[in-house]
């Protein structure tokens, strides 16, 4: 990301010296602080993932969801609902119908996922 | 080059100046790549795998090779922003003997000479000819009354957008007289492959008694 | 643990070693509802061949329309949909998410993990996908067809009053739904390769596959969000909005598109060149040259993926040209990177020809010429008389045909195997090799001659012109040749299927994670313990440990 921001300030320049109109400097600067800013908060907030080192080994079991068939639903009828606009309005009202119905079905997986894993743990526990 | 006075830019030979240039890196860069490819595949390719190099980085070779990268991407953009201020720069500067307003519209071009009050269609409407005396200065004003079109003439190697709601200026010159084609290159809907003109490049002793006539008929 | 279990609780498996249960679903439900990385990286792949077939068949037909000078075999009308959806479908519903099933499928596994991150968020983004591809093509059956706008649809050509009728709302909103599919996909291989990354795994060990998924990634998520944008925008205008008006409108669109556009186009080429490059270096069982060098410079063209959009904008006079040359010229120092690194891994190497390794070679070769005539259309003098031209039609298909697809069936051959179990045949896959090298080039090289003599892009008819005729008759030709290659390839892989030839766990002898877990890979992809991670060719260290040993134990003996 700081890379990144530098680059586009060396970009700004290139700019700023061949173009007369030019980019307000105000806007390339704020632009380039965010992208800084983004850079460096990652770097606190994230080092986990970010850091150059091998991340270390977790013994912690994760939960792998085997299928969902809410995620399809909900790719579904986000498809019925633009499609909807095109076509008939009853499809946006349907496909909406299903998105609830389908994100309320995901909630269901999503419980169901944290017992299992809690239970998975519970088997390991007295184990180790 | 083509006997034009030397403050005219010849779109035509900016473009096969610049081309002639790029032409001979290109085919360079790439037999050099196929040799060098084939010839690894001849000599590489009956090693045992146990006997395969184990090398694999030289950073100060690569280093090398992005500054020798380096310098051949500015030789390129200097030939490129030379060529590029003379046919949108300095070719804008030149006093225009003739301005042309070119209007595109689905599917035609309007020529219209406002110094001569002549207009000349052509397109899904016919062919009548964008005539334009040889070796001086024409000012095209491109303007569109409905979507993008591209105003190309592939012998002059330049072409130009005309959008609707802004006009665009252009210079160009013709080197040498005949008669060129003309298209619209930007898709521009149901008939964009009819929208297509002649260009009729003309000595101005012909262009002058052209427009005296009042672009009826022909005087060449 | 006596409690009787919930139905729900059984979709889910857990990721240690002792708590694997296969899945409840099974069938074609269950392959449909999988979250499985592997399985939507699959069913992702699958669809796209399948919108790649039908694009090939736009392709046939545009081909036959203008084997011959002012040929009637379908209408104009008909011809703008034919070339609109041909470029729609191979961009937004074949190359770019073609490399994304490829990341999907292949990074969890070069990476050491055991599934994707956010799986339900990358099924539902696949869903999304195949809604947008099917909205797209639904097009077709309105009273008045498809798109016709073209793959870019530039406003105000696609406003409601220049291209009114419902198959060009379904072309907008398709191109939403899948854009928006894919980048919810990419995010969730971009969070993958953050957290799930195997213990060793740090970033300058990733496989080059990994990180040239990872850099497509990252410019999809930085770029696709502009698109859906400006698709969205696009279709209030159409429904009577008045968003794109007059110049500056016609300018923002444009603006915006390329945004998009350009970073796309590397999307559409990194995988495939990440793919080659895997290819290459197991063929010649050494590893990839320069690593390092090639990592910056994927992320040199990442980041400058971004800044050089408007050289699409040369001729409309509303950009500064002079940047854009200079950005997009600055190109060629990364893409010359990649051909060193990819001759230094084969001087030195024992190279073995397969199928895969002759079609990563012609793919780095063809692509050549495609970028090679990408430096020419970078300098706007040229770009003046290439714009909108055949030399561009040309210029692109090298890249994205010649290219990337030469990397996909690179990729196929070398990790079909490893998807599937069987070999495919060799034999078969020469011949394909050898048909696509020869229509390809049948097909785009005279498509240079005639652009630069002044053939106009997107054109239903020509002129007799000296040579054009003969030109195109020759493309037209070239263009039968690919779909005889592409035969053989749906030949070859009914057969390798029908009568299987067992490929084992690595038959290639392979550098990355994925050849030390069984073919196909179990759900939770490695039942055995990984190898130790110590670069980005983990399989060779080993293979290269194993050599000393031996080496030392017979000087020893001896």
């Amino acid at each position: 990301m700081l890379a990144w921001a530098t680059l586009l300030l060396i970009l700004f320049a290139g700019n700023w010296i061949t173009d007369d109109r030019g980019v307000n400097p105000a806007v390339a600067g704020f632009a380039a602080l965010v992208i800084y800013a983004v850079g460096v908060a990652l770097i606190l907030a994230r080092r986990e993932a970010i850091r150059r080192g091998a991340p270390p080994s977790s013994g912690d079991p994760e939960a792998e969801p085997d299928a969902s068939v809410a995620a399809v639903i909900v790719g579904l009828s986000v498809g019925c609902i633009l499609f909807g606009l095109v076509w008939a309005r009853f499809l946006v009202y349907f496909g909406a119908a299903m998105l609830v119905l389908a994100l309320g079905r995901m909630a269901v997986e999503l419980r169901a996922e944290r017992r299992t894993l809690a239970r998975a743990k519970g088997i390991r526990e007295p184990s180790e | 080059m083509s006997g034009l006075a030397p403050a005219l830019v010849d779109t035509a030979h900016e473009y096969r100046h610049l081309f002639d240039m790029y032409v001979p890196i290109a085919v360079g860069v790439f037999a050099l790549i196929v040799v060098t490819v084939v010839a690894a595949v001849v000599v590489f390719g009956r090693r045992a795998p146990d006997r395969a190099a184990r090398w694999h980085e030289h950073n100060r070779l690569e280093g090398a090779y992005a500054v020798m990268l380096a310098l051949v991407v500015a030789l390129l953009l200097y030939l490129t922003f030379t060529a590029e201020h003379r046919v949108d720069t300095v070719a804008n500067r030149e006093r225009p003997a003739v301005v042309v307003d070119v209007t595109g519209s689905k599917w035609e071009w309007t020529f219209f000479y406002p110094a001569y009050e002549i207009t000349a269609r052509s397109g899904t409407v016919g062919r009548q000819p964008l005539v334009v005396p040889v070796g001086e200065a024409i000012r095209f004003k491109l303007r569109s009354l409905d979507v993008i079109h591209a105003f190309w003439i592939p012998a002059l190697f330049y072409k130009h957008d005309a959008i609707p709601g802004s006009t665009q200026v252009i210079t160009l010159t013709f080197s040498k007289p005949g008669l060129f084609p003309g298209a619209c290159a930007e898709f521009c809907g149901l008939r964009h492959s009819d929208m297509v003109f002649n260009a009729r490049a003309v000595t101005p002793a012909q262009f002058t008694a052209w427009t005296a006539a009042g672009g009826r008929t022909r005087t060449w | 643990m006596d409690r009787r279990r919930r139905p729900d609780e059984d979709l889910v498996s857990v990721a240690t070693t002792t708590a694997v249960r296969p899945a409840r679903i099974s069938g074609w439900l269950g392959a449909a509802t999988s979250t499985d990385h592997k399985r939507i990286g699959l069913n992702l792949g699958v669809c796209s061949l399948v919108f790649f077939l039908t694009a090939g068949v736009f392709a046939l037909l545009m081909r036959t329309q203008l084997a011959q000078p002012d040929m009637h075999f379908v209408s104009d009308d008909t011809y703008n949909q034919l070339f609109t959806m041909h470029g729609s479908t191979m961009i937004y519903l074949f190359v770019t998410p073609m490399a994304i099933a490829m990341a999907l499928y292949l990074v969890p596994l070069q990476i050491g993990a055991a599934g994707i991150s956010g799986p339900r968020w990358a099924l539902a983004g696949f869903w999304t996908w195949l809604s947008g591809g099917l909205v797209m093509q639904s097009g077709w059956f309105t009273a008045d067809g498809a798109g016709r706008a073209g793959w870019f649809s530039y406003v105000p050509l696609s406003n409601a009053t220049n291209t009114p009728g419902v198959g060009q709302d379904l072309w907008t909103m398709g191109v939403i739904l899948a854009v928006a599919g894919m980048m919810v996909m990419a995010a969730c291989v971009l969070v993958t390769i953050a957290r799930r990354r195997a213990p060793g795994m740090s970033l300058l060990r990733m496989p080059v596959l990994t990180w040239t998924g990872l850099a497509s990634v990252l410019m999809v998520v930085g770029s696709f969000p502009v698109l859906i944008l400006a698709m969205m925008l696009l279709f209030i205008d159409r429904q009577g909005g008045h968003i794109y008006t007059g110049y500056t409108g016609a300018i923002d669109y444009q603006d915006m598109f390329w945004f998009f556009g350009h970073p796309v186009v590397y999307v559409m080429f990194f995988p495939f060149l990440g793919a080659a490059a895997e290819v290459i270096a197991a063929c010649s069982h050494k590893r990839w040259f320069g690593y390092t060098a090639f990592v910056a410079s994927l992320m040199a063209f990442a980041a400058l993926s971004m800044a050089v959009w408007s050289h699409h904008m040369f001729t409309t006079g509303g950009v500064t040209n002079q940047y854009f040359a200079f950005t997009s010229t600055l190109l060629v120092i990364p893409a010359g990177i990649e051909y060193f690194d990819m001759v230094g891994t084969l001087i030195g190497g024992s190279l073995v020809l397969r199928t895969s390794m002759l079609f990563a070679l012609a793919f780095f070769l063809q692509f050549l010429i495609g970028g090679l005539s990408g430096i020419f259309v970078a300098s706007p003098v040229l770009d003046y008389h290439a714009n909108d031209s055949y030399m561009i039609v040309a210029h692109f298909h090298y890249t994205l045909f010649a290219g990337s697809v030469f990397g996909f069936f690179a990729g196929v051959y070398h990790w079909f195997p490893k998807l599937t179990g069987a070999l495919l045949r060799e034999p078969l896959g020469k011949l394909q090799l050898a048909l696509m090298v020869i229509g390809t080039n049948m097909t785009f090289a005279p498509m240079f001659v005639v652009g630069q003599q002044g053939m106009a892009r997107r054109i239903s008819r020509y002129p007799t012109h000296p040579g054009w005729g003969t030109a195109n008759l020759i493309e037209t030709i070239g263009a039968g040749v690919i779909a005889l290659g592409v035969a053989v390839f749906l030949a070859n892989v009914l057969v390798s299927l029908r009568h299987r030839e067992p490929a084992g766990d690595d038959p290639w002898l392979g550098h990355t994670l994925e050849w030390a877990t069984s073919s196909p890979p179990p759900r939770l992809n490695f039942e055995r313990p990984l190898p130790p991670i110590r670069s980005y060719a983990p399989l060779l260290d080993l293979r290269h440990e194993a050599e000393d040993r031996a080496r030392a134990t017979h000087e020893s003996s001896s």
